[in-house]
């Protein structure tokens, strides 16, 4: 087995070392005991022998590094055995503060080296995923993907707090049983809204206060969202037939969709399965109709942690920034620590946006779709770029919108309403 | 009854269980060097010489393989014979008597027989003995099929569980750590027995679960209420019984808590905290673990002589209060 050359504590002081020299060549044969290389510390210059004898591979340490003590710095072994792959240089490059400052616990315990840990994660994809047993049994549970958690633990490892509680129950992919509400009440055909990734049923309060009182409207969470129960969704379909099954619970055969990105491409996929449940189906700034997502913008949201990074991130959504108030950042921000959203939207992402391409297609849904179709988008989107809108049939209606990004119903919420109910019309007139 | 509780040292309650249970039944006696008139190496059998007379508390030469022979053939032919040894260490003397008959002769005469016999231990380091007077080889005989090993950590339990092992129908070893021997607590007068094969909670917590016995059970109480006062709840489980071991509270425990310290004091590699984690890692509680199970054992090193060493060659307050911080805190 080979035998891991590390930065040995010669001092019961030390936390880091300078390495010097070495003072035997990569793939050099050398016996146990031999001097095998020279570290400076506060106090003084010393050489390290070999821990065994054998050849010396995989040698990542160099003259002037500060290394931590226990780092790995070379490995000895049999002249034809393959060694375990080691960090690059990079990892523990001159005055790497974190690596330099960690302390490695109990002289005799043999140091885990933090930069082998770090790099494997990042190296080698979803394998190596570093998590505890009970993280993964979370996220199985939930259908979450580790890969779009970050860990907190040694290395970072994956631990059940990184689910933001412990106690958390996850409900399995597509059970989880949606929050919906009935925002007017009524007979008529209802109008059904459906949010975007990240948002929830609270976002459309600007364009409802417009959208009258004398037709029921129904706003419901997606999974995972606002006041849903948290999932992961394995599919897209998953989210699709969570959203039907909570319609149908409230007793909606046949509605006016009004639906907003993410929403747009479920509301779509809907239309197309069940056409005589829609009504009419008003998109706005609608996912599934091209591959093209801001990834920057997806990544940024799920991982931004606090006011100061979530803000400017938000604030991507909107052409005129000063439309989006610094209380639904906060708002956002306080829902998702409460509530721990962001690993069950992590796992929504990776499946509809997974690596920054949008793997949904809703295209052959709309066009499978016969009845009154409006397409609303910002001119300015920086989410979405509204070049799809070129690829949709000509019976739907499309409206660009000048001066607007990726929120059409809020940064232009009295046009976005009559538009609306210009089509949520059109279906009533075309009820069967 | 509380009036019937007092407070008596370990030492004591381990006398008063030999006393009860010579009085109660005839069967019973004692054997070890220097048990008589010497009163024991560790004063444990005091002045029972006077009380049961030389036949019945009797002291065997210094051959430790001879005397538990003659315990050994006595338990086998209906007595039940309590045999001390002066250290734990001596018993490897008795290795042939204690692993080769006691523990195989039910199994290898297809159960027409049995060897009640108690063989007392005392164990662990502490006393500035050195190498030969100081181990903890409790894993040793963990490992046989046919013994019983058990460790006691109150005066309580070692009372319960020495009337229990002579109740036992098979060989039962009793780990008595040196240090315990004059540590006092509540002890219920007349008999009872606390069960061979039955972990106690001794601490609920929530954060962790350290899993200690003998010594090392206290040793985690004392460093539990450090931890407590930097809101780290650990929760202590005494195995009391090393074999066997009660998982299922411990499992129970681990559930709760997702993390697990197992602190022994005999040599960390192959011990009984290294038969706790594997037990732990295949069970079907591996999937509550939210933090590798981490061992904290002696040293892989004779006990040294110099108390400094001895000190450091065995898990101390301190050390178990760093590991079950890191381990809590998500840092291991």
């Amino acid at each position: 087995m080979a035998t891991e050359v590390i930065l040995p504590r010669v001092d019961m002081d030390m936390e880091t070392g300078k390495f010097a020299n070495w003072l035997v060549k990569e793939g050099e044969t050398v016996k146990k005991g031999q001097p095998l290389f020279e570290i400076e510390t506060d106090k003084a210059a010393m050489e390290v022998d070999a821990p065994a004898a054998g050849v010396l591979k995989g040698i990542c340490a160099a003259p002037g590094d500060i290394l931590p003590v226990g780092a790995t710095v070379a490995w000895i072994a049999a002249t034809d055995e393959a060694i375990p792959s080691v960090a690059p240089k990079g990892a523990v490059a001159a005055g790497t503060p974190s690596a330099a400052t960690k302390k490695v616990p109990g002289a005799h315990v043999p140091a885990q080296t933090q930069e082998e840990s770090l790099n494997s994660r990042n190296e080698h994809g979803d394998d190596s995923v570093r998590a505890t047993p009970l993280a993964r049994r979370l996220a199985r549970e939930a259908g979450v993907d580790l890969a779009g958690v970050s860990g907190s633990g040694p290395a970072g490892r994956i631990q059940a707090r990184d689910f933001a509680s412990t106690t958390l129950t996850l409900a399995s992919p597509g059970s989880g049983k949606l929050h919906c509400e009935w925002l007017v009440r009524g007979e008529a055909t209802p109008i059904v809204l459906v949010h975007g990734f990240g948002a929830d049923s609270g976002g459309w309060r600007p364009l409802v206060m417009r959208l009258g009182t004398n037709r029921p409207i129904l706003a419901l969470d997606l999974p995972g969202h606002g006041q849903s129960e948290l999932a992961g969704a394995a599919t897209f379909d998953d989210l699709v037939d969570a959203v039907e099954r909570c319609v149908e619970a409230e007793g909606v055969r046949r509605g006016h969709w009004v639906a907003h990105s993410l929403g747009g491409a479920i509301a779509a996929r809907l239309a197309g399965r069940r056409p005589a449940s829609v009504a009419s189906l008003t998109l706005l700034a609608p996912a599934g109709l091209g591959p093209e997502i801001n990834w920057t913008f997806v990544q940024g949201f799920l991982r931004a942690r606090s006011e100061a990074s979530l803000g400017p991130i938000m604030r991507m959504l909107v052409e005129d920034e000063a439309a989006l108030g610094n209380a639904l950042v906060k708002t956002t921000l306080r829902q998702r620590q409460e509530r721990a959203l962001e690993a069950s939207q992590a796992a929504i992402a990776d499946v509809v946006f997974p690596d920054g391409v949008q793997a949904i297609d809703t295209r052959s849904a709309l066009s499978a779709y016969s009845g009154p179709t409006k397409l609303i988008a910002g001119r300015l989107d920086r989410i979405i770029s509204p070049n799809y809108a070129r690829n949709v049939a000509g019976s739907v209606g499309v409206h660009l919108l000048a001066g607007v990004g990726h929120m059409p119903q809020l940064e232009a919420r009295d046009l976005v309403a009559r538009l609306t109910l210009d089509n949520i019309a059109a279906g009533d007139r075309a009820a069967p | 009854m509380n009036a019937a509780v007092r407070e008596l040292s370990y030492a004591q309650a381990i006398q008063e269980a030999m006393s009860i249970a010579m009085d109660e039944d005839s069967r019973v006696f004692l054997m070890g060097e220097d048990i008589g008139v010497y009163g024991g190496a560790f004063g444990v059998t005091g002045d029972l010489i006077h009380r049961y007379g030389a036949d019945r508390v009797m002291d065997t030469p210094i051959s430790e393989l001879g005397g538990a022979g003659v315990a050994v053939g006595a338990a086998l032919t209906g007595s039940r014979p309590i045999f001390e040894f002066q250290f734990s260490d001596f018993s490897g003397l008795a290795m042939e008597q204690i692993v080769n008959q006691a523990a195989k002769l039910r199994y290898m005469l297809g159960g027409s027989v049995s060897v009640p016999v108690v063989f007392r231990l005392p164990t662990g380091s502490g006393t500035g003995a050195a190498a030969q007077h100081s181990q903890s080889l409790e894993a040793w005989f963990a490992h046989v099929p046919g013994l019983k090993v058990v460790e006691p950590t109150t005066p309580h339990d070692a009372k319960g569980l020495l009337l229990a092992a002579l109740d036992d129908p098979d060989p039962v070893l009793i780990f008595e750590h040196k240090l315990l021997y004059k540590v006092k607590g509540p002890v219920p007068a007349g008999r009872y027995t606390v069960p061979l094969d039955k972990a106690e909670v001794r601490r609920n917590g929530k954060d962790l679960t350290i899993v200690a016995s003998g010594i090392m059970a206290s040793k985690a109480l004392d460093a539990a209420k450090r931890l407590a006062e930097e809101n780290i709840d650990a929760e202590v489980i005494d195995p009391r019984s090393l074999r066997p071991l009660d998982m299922a509270t411990i499992s129970q425990s681990v559930r709760k808590t997702h993390r697990l310290l197992c602190v022994y004091e005999g040599v960390k590699t192959l011990g009984i905290g290294a038969e706790i984690s594997a037990a732990i890692a295949e069970s079907e509680t591996f999937a509550f673990l939210d933090a590798p199970i981490i061992r904290l054992g002696g040293s892989e090193s004779p006990i040294p002589y110099s108390p400094i060493l001895e000190k450091a060659a065995v898990p101390q307050v301190d050390d178990i209060v760093a590991r079950a911080r890191e381990l809590a805190q998500g840092r291991i």
